[in-house]
């Protein structure tokens, strides 16, 4: 009964005027400075588990908003369809994968959750400009509606339009990687250049997008999906095309739509799978969200072990320094500390000492972001203020957990035993 | 109150009431204060004497408060300390009670005013620092207020110990042995110290087993395991003819008993 009483008198205390509080946190540096060496190692568990928490929660939020930002840049409404042919017993049902104008024709048409299509075709390229030679471009085929759909636009020039794709005009338009690789300028908009053998003119120039995960996206030519065709017939039953969805809500509905018109097309009975492949930006999203799971749990057994390390290291202190102060223990209560008194003291000191752990974990979390950010493929870190609330919320609550018990054997000393302690 | 009006002597401080005190040492029994019986007026100058085990240590704590008697009673200025709570006892000492320690007990790496503040902390005094300043210039030590214990020689040392037992203004300032860990000359500057506060008003007790300490103060009780066995109050002389020879009175009821 009494230890409860104790108890919930402490409870009651702890919202306790702040200017005592102010005094024993004042106490409490005091004792951490003039102990230095011995803090430190001390909170050195507490520094590593603050550390791993800001590095680790900064890492994965600037991955995720790269990959927020590329996905953005892709156009928020973008899907990609695709021939696919499902390799193992189940693809044997089928016929070969084939995707045609036709069927890209009929989504535009009967799939009402989509707004506009346009085909693709990839194939790696040889360009050639002047004496400068360049293997393995990216070439893409489309229509004048990749601008928009691809949320990329041209800066410099024009993109190719209607009138382009409806003549299959020799016409491309060239990205500022490519433009760096072949060592040329702006000025070589107007002039010609080689695709494959062809002779293409130039209309324009794409903006820079930057790359992703060490990928450049600005290594490209695009010329219209017309000429596309003539240069590479085969691909005439191999299309694949993005789509651009209605709005960002409608896009399971779009997806639904265009597997219902291709299934029906292709002539798939219910139970074959599809022939084709819908990509969508979500799942780009699941695979990042599967990443940040994996490092969650990494993190969580990393900060729970150095936390509890820390929290031990924390605890054995503290009951070092009740030893040793046990005479100004004495002191304090014979000039009218109380029992609370001495406990929320030293209490204050154990949450102190693992805040200070954990503001130092906060600042090299923080010079580990920065060094990793120098380098130049490595994406923007970011550590949002969550993190670093989480950290000290964290570091605090071992300095309360494991300070209660040096604290309570602070506050029971009786004053006649603690003054005559040597 | 009644004793007062009758007699005329100042109201009593502490009233000690057949006190005793058991300990358990293990499985043994120690019988420390065996029904002692003390009045301490206001402005009593008193020296608590006695060899070790004799009991002198437990009655100064139970007249500090630090303690409380297994048996009888304790008034403090009337009321019944005896069986208060830790809590309670805490405040009495914070707030009644000025204790000097023969080891000073000044907290390392703070000021001199920092500790003299110190029990107005505990009692939320408010004013501290000009309160603290105040007990600092009773002992005439404000000069090094901004000191650290470890600048200051042993005398000063005992000096702000002493103005951190004033600063709460207390009824009893209670020191044991405040001249043990002195040489004579900075000790016998300690207890002019005394003196002076003693002619200020204030109630002191000293627990000492120094002659030269006890001829400070103007009454002796002399403890024998744990009974009193000599208290110069009950001397029958005039109180005025033992204050005009402090020196003599007690000397030689020291080597009487």
């Amino acid at each position: 009964m009494k230890v409860l009483r104790f108890l919930l008198s402490v409870l009651l205390f702890l919202p306790h005027r702040a200017a005592a509080l102010a005094t024993n946190v004042a106490t409490a540096l005091i004792q951490i400075w003039a102990n230095k060496i011995r803090s430190l190692l001390t909170v050195l568990g507490i520094i590593i588990a603050v550390t791993s928490i800001i590095t680790v929660v900064s890492f994965v939020q600037g991955f995720g908003d790269y990959f927020t930002n590329f996905l953005r840049g892709l156009g928020t409404n973008l899907m990609v369809v695709y021939p696919e042919w499902i390799r193992g017993p189940r693809g044997e049902y089928l016929r070969r994968a084939e995707m045609t104008i036709e069927d890209i024709r009929a989504v535009d048409a009967h799939a009402t959750a989509v707004r506009r299509t346009t085909p693709r075709i990839w194939a790696p390229a040889t360009l050639e400009y002047g004496r400068q030679q360049q293997t393995g471009v990216t070439l893409i085929a489309t229509s004048q509606f990749f601008q928009p759909i691809r949320n990329f636009y041209v800066d410099v020039g024009r993109f190719f339009g209607a009138v382009d794709v409806g003549n299959a005009a020799q016409v491309c338009v060239l990205g500022r990687e490519l433009l760096r690789k072949l060592e040329c300028d702006e000025s070589v908009v107007g002039d010609y250049v080689h695709i494959d053998g062809q002779r293409f003119k130039v209309v324009g120039l794409l903006e820079t997008k930057g790359s992703f995960m060490g990928d450049n996206q600005d290594d490209l030519a695009i010329i219209p999906w017309t000429t596309g065709l003539k240069m590479y017939p085969y691909a005439r039953n191999y299309l694949g095309f993005y789509v651009e969805a209605a709005d960002e809500a409608q896009i399971p509905e779009a997806e639904g739509q265009i597997v219902r018109i291709l299934r029906q097309r292709h002539g798939l009975k219910p139970g074959q799978p599809n022939d084709f492949g819908v990509f969508k930006q979500d799942q780009v999203l699941q695979e990042f969200g599967r990443v940040r799971v994996i490092a969650t749990s990494v993190l969580a057994g990393i900060v729970s072990i150095s936390l509890l390390v820390g929290g031990i290291g924390i605890m054995n202190v503290m009951l070092v320094s009740v030893t040793e102060r046990t005479r100004e223990i004495g002191l304090r209560k014979s000039v009218g500390a109380r029992r609370r008194d001495i406990l929320s003291q030293f209490l204050t000191e154990a949450v102190v000492l693992s805040t200070v752990g954990g503001g130092i974990g906060i600042v090299l979390g923080y010079a580990i972001g920065f060094v990793a950010s120098l380098h130049p493929k490595m994406v923007e870190v970011n550590v949002p203020l969550w993190s670093v609330m989480l950290a000290l919320g964290f570091s605090a609550g071992v300095g309360i957990f494991f300070g209660i018990v040096p604290a309570f054997k602070a506050a029971i000393v009786h004053p006649i035993d603690a003054l005559r302690h040597e | 109150m009644v004793t007062h009006t009758a007699t005329q002597y100042p109201p009593p401080v502490i009233e000690l009431i057949d006190v005793h005190k058991v300990y358990r040492v293990g499985t043994e029994l120690v019988h420390a204060l065996r029904g002692t019986s003390l009045t301490i007026r206001e402005n009593e100058y008193v020296a608590i004497m006695g060899p070790s085990g004799s009991g002198k240590s437990t009655m100064m704590n139970i007249i500090g408060c630090l303690d409380v008697p297994t048996g009888g009673e304790y008034r403090l200025r009337g009321q019944d300390v005896s069986k208060l709570s830790q809590s309670k006892l805490a405040r009495i000492r914070g707030r009644q009670i000025g204790f000097v320690f023969q080891s000073f007990e000044l907290l390392p790496r703070t000021t001199a005013l920092k500790n003299v503040e110190l029990p107005l902390v505990y009692s939320r005094t408010p004013h501290r620092r000009q309160r603290a300043i105040e007990a600092l210039k009773r002992v005439t030590l404000v000069d090094r207020a901004h000191h650290h214990p470890n600048q200051l020689s042993g005398g000063e040392k005992q000096r702000v110990a002493i103005a951190r037992a004033l600063a709460q203004q207390p009824d009893i300032i209670l020191a044991d042995e405040p001249t043990g860990n002195l040489d004579s000359t900075t000790g016998e500057e300690i207890m002019n110290i005394m003196d002076g506060l003693h002619a200020e008003g204030q109630t002191i007790i000293i627990v000492t087993h120094e002659d030269h300490i006890a001829r400070h103060c103007r009454r002796i009780i002399r403890l024998m395991d744990g009974q009193i066995v000599l208290d110069t109050a009950d001397d029958k002389r005039s109180p005025a003819a033992r204050v005009s020879h402090p020196s003599k009175v007690p000397a030689q009821e020291l080597a009487a008993s």
